[in-house]
């Protein structure tokens, strides 16, 4: 028997290691959910609500790290997007059904401009995409306040003074968009054990998750793959590399966008210049509790992802109060949680990178030497 | 198809782009709100005064019936331009009318007036239905209310 | 011309343009009512508050550990070391040493920790000093409500538990390096003499560590990390010092600051006080791998010159206060500009 072989625990402790984040970020669930005093039924629904809410803009995450971009910090750029697209069709009063679609078209068209500007510069940073789409993100929040701070209401038509700051131009810093509150989340609904499902959502979310597994399978799919797996190899098989990794940043925002629009139509309202910034953060957040990795995700993670991190965020303030008598730190517990959840999975991702070469080094060489041995 | 100055695919894809144009301007219209004022006061109109009414049930499409005492006026909002009104009122001689009208609200104006003394009146559709742009005093700021931030942080940077 | 032309390339157009645009704000300024003296002097005094925490970026840039985003943990050392120098009553010039004193442990132990840290993740180390620096801010953000600290100064009034958001430091160390030999001339120019002292004195004893062989070792590792372990440098332990070098310089830097600013900002805070800091390397020409002092010079007072003069220079031209947006495009266009350069610096 070789010291080479994996035992059977080694192999436990690695699928373990493996799924680390799940697994920590479902202890802390089990712990607080008690903790909380919240009814299963009352989570239930909440977390129903979110995913609707969520999934949209966390599955157009899975498109770049299909292309080996890694975490695209850059898709607050598409959410930018699908909020100016809102905020025209507020103006212009469009509402219900008709508003959302006509603000997801609008979006569109800018979506592909931010996506091809972040891919352009991302293709001058290779080795560096997630820190450089995480600055872009920031320096593209300016250009936003610039549009929508300084030049709506100036030199962009405003008709609706409401949506208008006291001083005559610039957007106020909340827009409500009640006329298309949850228009797409009540057009079908079914009440199960008291929780009610907006079944259009589901639908719409169902058919992106169908439109990313056929996605895997089309050339586009492949090439994005090859190139995620070596940029080298894929170049010298004759693919066009940097082409590539810009249309996965492209259709990355344009998803990203219509993922915003679906998130805002739930919540109603839209806080114009903070909303963006923190969706990007989430988003990433809620992938990696579902056991993504910086070079590897699938719808499932996604799912587990937005059902534990929600869940914890839900439950963090109360159990807090209960635990040690302050919602405030049960408050800052779920951003320190937040935070703390993508270093670590940062981490081990570098950590298991260069681990992973030597194990499979390992494994190559012990497998080299049962061949000898059955030679023998 | 053999097309030697525009290749297929550029075809399909100019095709695609005017659909989506085509399908956003669809949705501007069909989801384009508009507001209808309901007014029940005496107006003139060319030079003849036509009274409110003491009281008169109103209509528009199928939504709920609104009552308009004298000198009322009430609001209902509408989606897309082209709607019905329907006006149910008594005379002095006691007799119970209905009136059906329909109605086209042009595109670009946000609110409409609909004088019912003046539908009733029978006069031109130019006349009671008219543009109602609010004054400026009317459009109450809306409170900033602050909805609640997900994560707390002072996004400043 | 050709001169001309290879100083543009080496210089780079993002730096040109905003040293143009600051010299027009100065040049602008007088005719639009804005007094040049209490403007330079605002200058001068940011340059003084924001150098010391440009300076820490110097060892990690050199030794190739990349840009410190993760500065908000020395940061946090700082804190910890003013909230004590108040928390055991220190008064006056006394405090602002024994904050130094209380935070140096902290910044040693936190900075090796993280430097440790950052040997394990080679080459993805700017992605996880941004999370580790927003997780221990968060971390700490729970520390402030739960540690015993009791000094009413600093403990909310009522509850009697848990640290205020700001805390003054007036009477224990405001102003203490600010007004140490300060010249006043006439009613508008203040030079913070003690302060400007201060910095040039931490940025000598950085230029001679760099002259030093453990320093001229630390830039090797950042030239050619092979090379230099080839020539039997231990590249993890000098990595090391150089987080822990600038671990320290954040810490003394934001008590460099607060003793100018008046306020101990704690909870979210320091969360984005990093990218300033980059920002204000970069413009003065450092890149990923490469920064020197004079970086660190023409960097800050570039950064703070254009933050101090847009606001007023603008809102007087047109009557908007554009300086954020402004802001936020210049310190984040200049770090995307250096992500996106192949390795190399200017002077």
């Amino acid at each position: 028997m070789s010291s080479l072989r994996e035992t059977k625990f080694q192999r436990i402790l690695n699928t373990l290691e493996k799924n680390s984040v799940p697994l920590l970020f479902g202890v802390i669930v089990i712990f607080g959910i008690p903790l909380s005093g919240y009814s299963l039924n009352y989570l239930g629904q909440e977390i129903v609500v979110r995913i609707a809410r969520n999934s949209f803009l966390i599955i157009a995450l899975l498109v770049p790290i299909m292309a080996g971009m890694g975490l695209n910090f850059g898709m607050t750029l598409g959410a930018m997007a699908g909020q100016i697209g809102l905020i025209f069709i507020a103006d212009w009063k469009i509402i219900g059904i008709p508003g959302m679609v006509l603000a997801m078209i609008i979006s569109t068209p800018l979506s592909i401009l931010l996506g091809w500007l972040c891919g352009k510069i991302l293709n001058m940073a290779k080795g560096r995409e997630m820190v450089t789409s995480y600055i872009i993100g920031f320096f593209i929040n300016g250009v936003y306040q610039l549009i929508v701070l300084y030049g709506m209401g100036s030199v962009i038509p405003i008709k609706n003074s409401s949506l208008v700051l006291p001083r005559g131009y610039g957007i106020r810093n909340t827009v409500n968009l009640i006329k298309i509150r949850k228009v797409f989340d009540n057009l079908i609904v079914i009440k199960l054990f008291g929780i009610s499902f907006p079944i259009a959502t589901f639908l719409l979310i169902a058919a992106l998750c169908l439109f990313i597994i056929w996605f895997r399978k089309t050339k586009l799919g492949q090439d994005m793959r090859a190139v995620g797996q070596d940029m080298e190899v894929a170049r010298a098989a004759g693919i066009k590399v940097e082409h590539t990794r810009i249309l996965s940043v492209i259709i990355s925002t344009v998803l990203a966008g219509y993922g915003m629009i679906v998130y805002l139509q739930n919540i109603g309202t839209l806080n114009t210049y903070n909303s963006h910034m923190q969706i990007g953060m989430f988003s990433i957040a809620a992938l990696l509790v579902g056991g993504a990795t910086v070079n590897k995700a699938n719808i499932g993670n996604v799912f587990l992802g937005v059902t534990l991190f929600h869940l914890m965020f839900i439950v963090s303030p109360t159990a807090g109060k209960n635990l040690i008598g302050e919602a405030q730190l049960g408050e800052y517990f779920r951003v320190f949680v937040s935070y703390g959840v993508i270093t670590l999975a940062l981490v081990l991702y570098e950590i298991r990178k260069r681990r992973d070469a030597d194990r499979s080094g390992r494994l190559l060489a012990q497998n080299q030497m049962d061949q000898r041995e059955i030679l023998e | 198809m053999r097309c030697p100055l525009i290749s297929k695919t550029t075809l399909l894809k100019i095709g695609l782009i005017i659909l989506i144009i085509v399908i956003g301007i669809w949705m501007f219209l069909i989801g384009k709100m508009h507001t209808v004022l309901l007014d029940n006061k005496t107006i003139e109109v060319e030079g003849i005064s036509y009274v409110q009414l003491p009281i008169v049930e109103v209509q528009i499409d199928n939504k709920e019936k609104i009552e308009l005492a004298a000198r009322d006026r009430d609001l209902v909002e509408v989606t897309a331009q082209r709607h019905k009104i329907t006006v149910y009122y008594t005379d002095k001689l006691f007799n119970e009318h209905k009136i059906v009208k329909k109605f086209k609200i042009p595109l670009g104006y946000d609110m409409v007036l609909i004088s019912i003394p003046a539908l009733i009146g029978e006069t031109d559709v130019s006349d009671w239905l008219s543009e109602y742009i609010p004054p400026t005093a009317v459009v109450a700021p809306q409170a900033e209310t602050e909805t609640v931030d997900e994560l707390g942080i002072d996004f400043s940077f | 011309m050709n001169k001309v032309k290879e100083f543009i390339k080496s210089f780079g157009w993002p730096r040109i343009i905003i040293s143009l645009f600051l010299l027009s704000l100065f040049i602008i300024a007088p005719f639009v009512g804005v007094s040049i003296s209490t403007s330079l002097s605002d200058t001068i005094v940011r340059f003084g508050m924001n150098g010391v925490m440009v300076l820490a970026m110097v060892p990690m840039i050199q030794s190739g550990c990349g840009l410190n985003f993760g500065l908000p943990l020395g940061i946090i050392a700082g804190l910890l070391g003013g909230t004590m120098a108040i928390e055991f009553n220190f008064l006056g010039q006394s405090s602002f040493l024994m904050a130094i004193v209380f935070a140096t442990p902290f910044a040693l132990l936190l900075g090796y920790g993280y430097g440790k840290l950052l040997n394990k993740v080679k080459g993805s180390e700017m992605m996880i000093a941004t999370y580790v620096g927003f997780s221990s801010v968060a971390f700490m953000c729970i520390m402030w409500l739960l540690l015993p600290y009791s000094h009413p100064t600093m403990v909310w009034g009522y509850a009697g538990k848990g640290l205020r958001t700001t805390i003054s430091v007036e009477g224990f160390y405001l102003h203490t390096l600010s007004n140490f030999l300060k010249i006043n001339i006439g009613d508008s120019f203040l030079f913070p003499t003690g302060m400007i002292l201060f910095f040039i004195l931490l940025s000598l004893l950085m230029w001679a560590f760099f002259h030093t062989k453990r320093g001229t070792a630390m830039t090797a590792v950042g030239s050619n990390a092979v090379f230099a372990k080839a020539s039997g440098i231990d590249v993890d332990k000098t990595r090391t010092l150089s987080v822990m070098m600038s671990t320290w310089l954040g810490a003394v830097g934001i008590l460099v600051y607060q003793q100018s600013f008046g306020f101990i900002q704690l909870y979210m805070g320091p969360f984005y006080m990093a990218l300033p800091a980059v920002s204000a390397i970069l413009i003065g020409g450092a890149a990923v791998n490469k920064a020197s002092i004079v970086n660190v010079i023409v960097g800050t007072f570039l950064f703070q010159g254009i933050l101090t003069m847009t606001p007023s220079v603008m809102n007087s031209m047109i009557h908007t206060d554009m300086s954020e947006v402004i802001r936020i495009v210049v310190s984040n266009g200049m770090i995307l500009y250096a992500l996106t350069r192949k390795s190399e610096a200017t002077q």
